[in-house]
């Protein structure tokens, strides 16, 4: 699933004006703002109930409406901004950090048995359809916010593993590593100080593209209910209460999709125009 | 060439193993009580024993990991605790839901992603081309049960066209059955059809650059005969892999989609289960699944190496 | 009884012969597919809690000896009828004669005593066995008698014997009910297509009056849009209880339809743990009820109007008093009251969620509710097996809010070890002189004491009745609109 192989790498162009960086930081940068201004600002108390203004539509007063509670859905989609993002950060940040070390470990001995047991862990771990897991977690564990955060995070495990290992094993081939090794530094310290920073850069761009991912699936959990509570608004859980007011008030379905959507486009445009950015170097360290 | 096959083997076998350990100890943990469930808030303890009794829960862990794995082996998948029926009847039951959904999704997915690949390779950096990826960036952001709802406020209850939810059932007549299941095998196919447009453009943008390819051209072929008689087949290979491992991702797909659309089906059976404690079905259910991903991950794997003997030694 | 089934039966027979000349129509009309929301999960009712067992086989498949009206009175049955000897413990039954299961079994007294043995045997899953652990002897001096003998007097005794847990089996077929249900009522089971519907047919063996239906399906649908729109085509001619009350309004205004809102045993309570700190003090659940403001409760909810509860009873019953107005919605005194018992500022606490719509979006605004005085309730939402475990059995829970559907269970008050523990000798003693007490008038005092109590000691948040929303196609009648049991007797139904 990589890019057109034959889209001719554009080395003339500076990267940060591709369209597809500018679109997906214009995107997230709509979401990120949302989420930061929620916290100084919102039209009303997101929490706020006044059930005698229930199920109103886009107006003036309340710019998407109100839900079932009388709550304003405006505020309550910047609030859940906050939320989405908390848990792409968490999720990722617990498969990036969890699954470059294993990727890392992994490639120090190629074939050896650490490697074997971290790669077929992550391929046992990516064979389980990841709605699965997660439901399977939060059963266990009970629904919520952090229960979601690692759900997610082990579906990201073997996606850093495998890519930092297979960027890891050509580091290893090269000659500086063995100058490093006749110095004296051992495994972890060469993996640390020469391999972790040419890994670096894949990984960040995989992350943004995980980031989307992770809250498209945080969004699916919360509509089944196994995500982010109440009284904290989420997306999810927005759009799985709006389905039974469908008939009536056919706004509240779509704003919060909409919501989903921008965020996950925004970071998938950013990963894509990174990608462009980091690929050409790729190419050249390769 | 027997070694790497023979390695592959005991590899799924411990895959396979290890998924079920995992599956069962799992549920182990999962905190209630089978038995309070069925029997409700006044249930009397000595009711409560003597149905544990009769769901074989008194028994050591061990003991019951193994006759479950035995049970499968033998095709026994035990009784449901909800509804006392062989759990292997309940997902022949609701199996007639999900594999129509999923078939319908991929030959959905096929038909709208594949076309639309090839119109973008061939119209290369043109607005056509533009125009898809676009597409497929949208189909990979919006959600699929967002869509799925989305349709249903269009079609169902806008328009009128379609059920908002529900399956009559097949034998309320196979036209009942899928207008049904048309809307969600829509949902369920939209992010499928944008990976494969993606992946059909690039793939066959890779082949046009191939040696054999130029050959044709040079020999004086007319473009359209060049792209659909030697370029369209090498291109596919990597689509058809693509559709073998989103496999998975269309049953998790299927289940979140089977909750939107209230469908009976096996995604609707695993979550239900799950909410009623009813952990036999739940313990075949995600086997079955996974059992089934990781099948697909080593048929895959498995044609590869055949194919390219470098994955062999590779991996 | 017979009187009122006669009336309608007469009725319907008018009604009837009146449409002789559309003898199409009239054909046509002699089925029904009611709608329900949620599946049973076997046919069983003597085995297992789930209600919808009880509702579509109560009084359609299975009989009692008595049997339970829509007005929620106890009627003969299976029983023709009864005495009770003045030493109140011997009960002896007059049975009815000519009643035979659907597979030609004549039913005798021996099929009673083994139903209620089995009942109580080691092996029984009967999910109310408490109701037969009264009965010391089971007699049958001749096929058409049985006497009872009971340990002491039990004046719910034969209330009891109208629920589906107390329905008559025979020794043959009674292990294969679950999938094979076989009783004495006027319908019998035809086929159970899992996930989707049920299949009934009229018995033509039966005893009684035979209903006008020959043929009845029940469909599940869980899914509220999927039940509007079902109604709305057509596709059922009813559903026993509207689980989307969010499309009253338009299903009000289809002119093919009529809905009406009835009452049920149902009380939802924001349930809170007596024996824990904060909630043992008196003044805090004072504080609490003083917070509580049903209506608005019931209207996030519902979106329309509901019966409102002060005391854990059900409107449906004669000795209900309305209690609602014993702590009124007052803030500044639920404030005082916190302050007196030392949380000044407020406190935290959870409140652990069932999955039922009404639990949630109850508990949402209940929280939103304690926030005006400082009491932060976090929300914790539970599948109902974990619910079971941790709150009901686990007693590990500060709140929670919870629909009490068993009727008349007032009494759960007087168990200790109930989940919300409430302790008070003073009620205990209350509901033992009920249970022994014969004279309805004097139980019925008896009852609104205990009403006060329950809502003078602020026990739980008593908020409201679960609404029955029945929804039938507009020729459709005889469907129960209350329910003082949960259940829809078929032979009741039928076609304008």
């Amino acid at each position: 699933m990589t890019r057109a192989g034959a889209s001719a790498p554009v080395p003339a162009k500076r990267w940060w004006t591709g369209p597809s960086f500018l679109i997906g930081f214009a995107l997230t940068g709509v979401i990120v703002a949302g989420a930061l201004l929620s916290y100084v600002w919102t039209p009303y108390p997101p929490t706020q109930m006044m059930i005698l203004n229930r199920l109103k539509p886009p107006s003036a007063t309340n710019w998407f409406g109100t839900d079932q509670f009388g709550r304003d859905v405006f505020s309550m989609i910047m609030v859940g901004a906050r939320n989405s993002l908390a848990v792409g950060l968490g999720a990722v940040g617990f498969g990036l950090v969890l699954g470059t070390t294993l990727g890392l470990l992994a490639a120090i001995r190629r074939d050896g048995f650490l490697d074997n047991l971290i790669m077929r862990t992550a391929d046992f771990t990516h064979a389980f359809p990841a709605v699965l897991t997660a439901i399977m977690i939060t059963a266990i564990a009970g629904p919520g916010m952090l229960n979601a955060i690692v759900a997610i995070g082990i579906l990201n495990l073997p996606y850093f593993a495998r890519l930092a290992r297979g960027v890891a094993i050509q580091v290893w081939t090269r000659d500086y590593i063995q100058a490093a090794r006749a110095a004296g530094l051992d495994n972890v310290q060469i993996s640390v100080r020469h391999v972790l920073p040419n890994v670096a850069g894949v990984i960040v761009v995989q992350a943004t593209i995980q980031f989307a991912l992770a809250i498209l699936a945080e969004a699916g959990l919360s509509y089944l209910g196994l995500g982010t509570q109440p009284p904290n608004p989420s997306w999810g859980r927005m759009l799985n209460e709006a389905q039974t007011f469908m008939a009536v008030q056919p706004w509240l379905a779509i704003f919060p999709g909409a919501a989903i959507a921008i965020a996950v486009l925004g970071f998938n445009l950013l990963g894509d125009g990174l990608r462009d950015a980091i690929d050409p170097r790729l190419r050249r360290s390769r | 060439m027997l070694s790497f096959l023979a390695r592959r083997c005991v590899a799924l076998v411990a895959t396979l193993l290890g998924a079920a350990l995992v599956i069962f100890v799992a549920l182990e943990v999962l905190p209630g009580d089978p038995a309070a469930v069925t029997l409700g808030l006044n249930a009397a303890p000595e009711a409560l024993a003597a149905l544990r009794l009769e769901m074989g829960l008194d028994k050591p862990a061990p003991v019951r990991f193994l006759a479950w794995i035995s049970g499968i082996l033998t095709g026994d998948l035990g009784l449901s605790y909800t509804y006392r029926v062989p759990v292997a009847q309940l997902i022949g039951e609701r199996m007639a839901v999900t594999l129509p959904l999923a078939l319908a999704a991929i030959i959905l997915a096929t038909s709208i992603g594949v076309p639309l690949g090839l119109l973008a390779a061939a119209n290369h950096n043109r607005p056509t081309d533009a125009a898809v990826m676009i597409f497929a960036q949208l189909g990979l952001a919006v959600p699929n049960f967002w869509f799925g709802l989305l349709l249903v406020l269009l079609f169902a209850i806008g328009l009128g066209w379609f059920p908002a939810g529900g399956f009559p059932g097949w034998q309320a007549g196979p036209a009942a059955a899928v207008k049904a299941l048309l809307l969600p095998a829509f949902a369920l196919a939209l992010p499928q059809a944008a990976i494969l447009a993606r992946v059909t453009r690039s793939s066959m943008l890779d082949t046009l650059q191939e040696d054999f390819v130029r050959t044709a051209r040079a020999k004086g072929l007319a473009e359209p005969v060049t792209v659909v008689r030697h370029a369209l087949r090498n291109a596919l290979i990597p689509v058809v892999t693509i559709m073998g491992l989103q496999f998975s991702v269309l049953i998790a797909g299927a289940i979140i989609i089977e909750n939107v659309f209230a469908l009976p089906g096996l995604g609707r059976l695993v979550f239900q289960s799950i909410t009623q404690h009813d952990l036999i079905v739940v313990k075949d259910l995600v086997m079955l699944f996974a059992g089934l991903a990781i099948l697909v991950n080593f048929a895959v794997e498995l044609v590869y190496g055949l194919i390219d003997p470098r994955l062999r030694e590779a991996s | 009884m017979t009187t009122r089934r006669d009336l309608l039966a007469g009725a319907g027979a008018a009604a009837l012969a009146a449409q002789l000349p559309l003898v199409a129509l009239a054909q046509a009309k002699d089925s029904v597919i009611i709608a329900m929301t949620l599946e049973p999960p076997t046919l069983d009712p003597t085995s297992g809690a789930a209600q919808a067992i009880r509702e579509v086989t109560l009084q359609n498949i299975f009989e009692g000896l008595v049997k339970m009206d829509r007005t929620g009175k106890i009627v003969p049955c299976l029983a023709e009828s009864w005495e009770i000897a003045p030493d109140n413990v011997t009960y002896s039954f007059k049975l009815r004669r000519g009643a035979t299961f659907h597979d030609g079994t004549p039913f005798s007294s021996e099929q009673v005593r083994f139903s209620f043995e089995r009942a109580v045997a080691p092996e029984s899953t009967n999910a109310q066995r408490q109701l037969f652990t009264p009965i010391t002897e089971i007699t049958t001096p001749d096929p058409g008698t049985v006497v009872i003998r009971l340990k002491q007097p039990t004046a719910t005794f034969l209330y009891g014997l109208a629920w589906g847990d107390a329905v008559i089996v025979a020794p043959a077929s009674a292990a294969n009910n679950k999938t094979n249900p076989i009783g004495t009522g006027p319908f019998k089971f035809v086929r159970w297509n899992r996930g989707d519907r049920l299949e009934f047919e009229r018995f033509d063996g039966y005893w009684g009056e035979k209903p006008t239906l020959a043929k009845a399906t029940f469909r599940f649908i869980a899914d509220p849009q999927a039940q509007v729109a079902a109604l709305r085509a057509g596709d059922v001619h009813a559903q026993t209880n509207l689980s989307a009350p969010e499309a009253v309004p338009q299903l009000k205004a289809d002119p093919k339809l009529k809905v009406s809102f009835g009452k049920t045993e149902g009380e939802v309570i924001l349930a809170i743990n007596n024996a824990k700190a904060p909630f043992n003090d008196l003044r805090v659940r004072q504080a609490i009820a003083h917070v509580l403001d049903r209506k608005t409760i019931a209207l996030g909810v519902y979106g329309f109007d509901v019966d409102l509860i002060g005391s854990h009873f059900s409107p449906l019953h004669p000795a209900y008093i309305d209690l609602t107005a014993t702590y009124p919605v007052d803030i500044p005194k639920a404030k005082a009251l916190l302050a007196a018992a030392g949380f000044p500022n407020g406190f935290s606490c959870t409140l652990k969620l069932p999955p039922p719509t009404y639990a949630r979006r109850s508990g949402e605004i209940i929280a939103a509710l304690l926030a005006q005085i400082g009491i932060n309730a976090s929300i914790e939402p539970l599948e109902f097996p974990q619910w079971l475990e941790r709150v009901f059995r686990g007693k590990d829970f500060d709140l929670s809010v919870i629909a009490h559907t068993e009727p008349l269970d007032i009494n759960i008050y007087a168990r200790d070890d109930y989940y919300f523990q409430y302790k008070n000798p003073e009620f205990k003693a209350l509901m033992a002189k009920i249970d022994v007490t014969l004279d309805e008038g004097q139980r019925n005092e008896m009852y609104r004491q205990a009403q006060r109590i329950l809502a003078r000691d602020a026990v739980n948040g008593f908020l409201f009745i679960l609404p029955k929303i029945t929804v039938t196609a507009a020729g459709l009648d005889g469907m129960w609109t209350d329910w003082p049991l949960p259940i829809t007797p078929l032979a009741e139904v039928r076609w304008r």
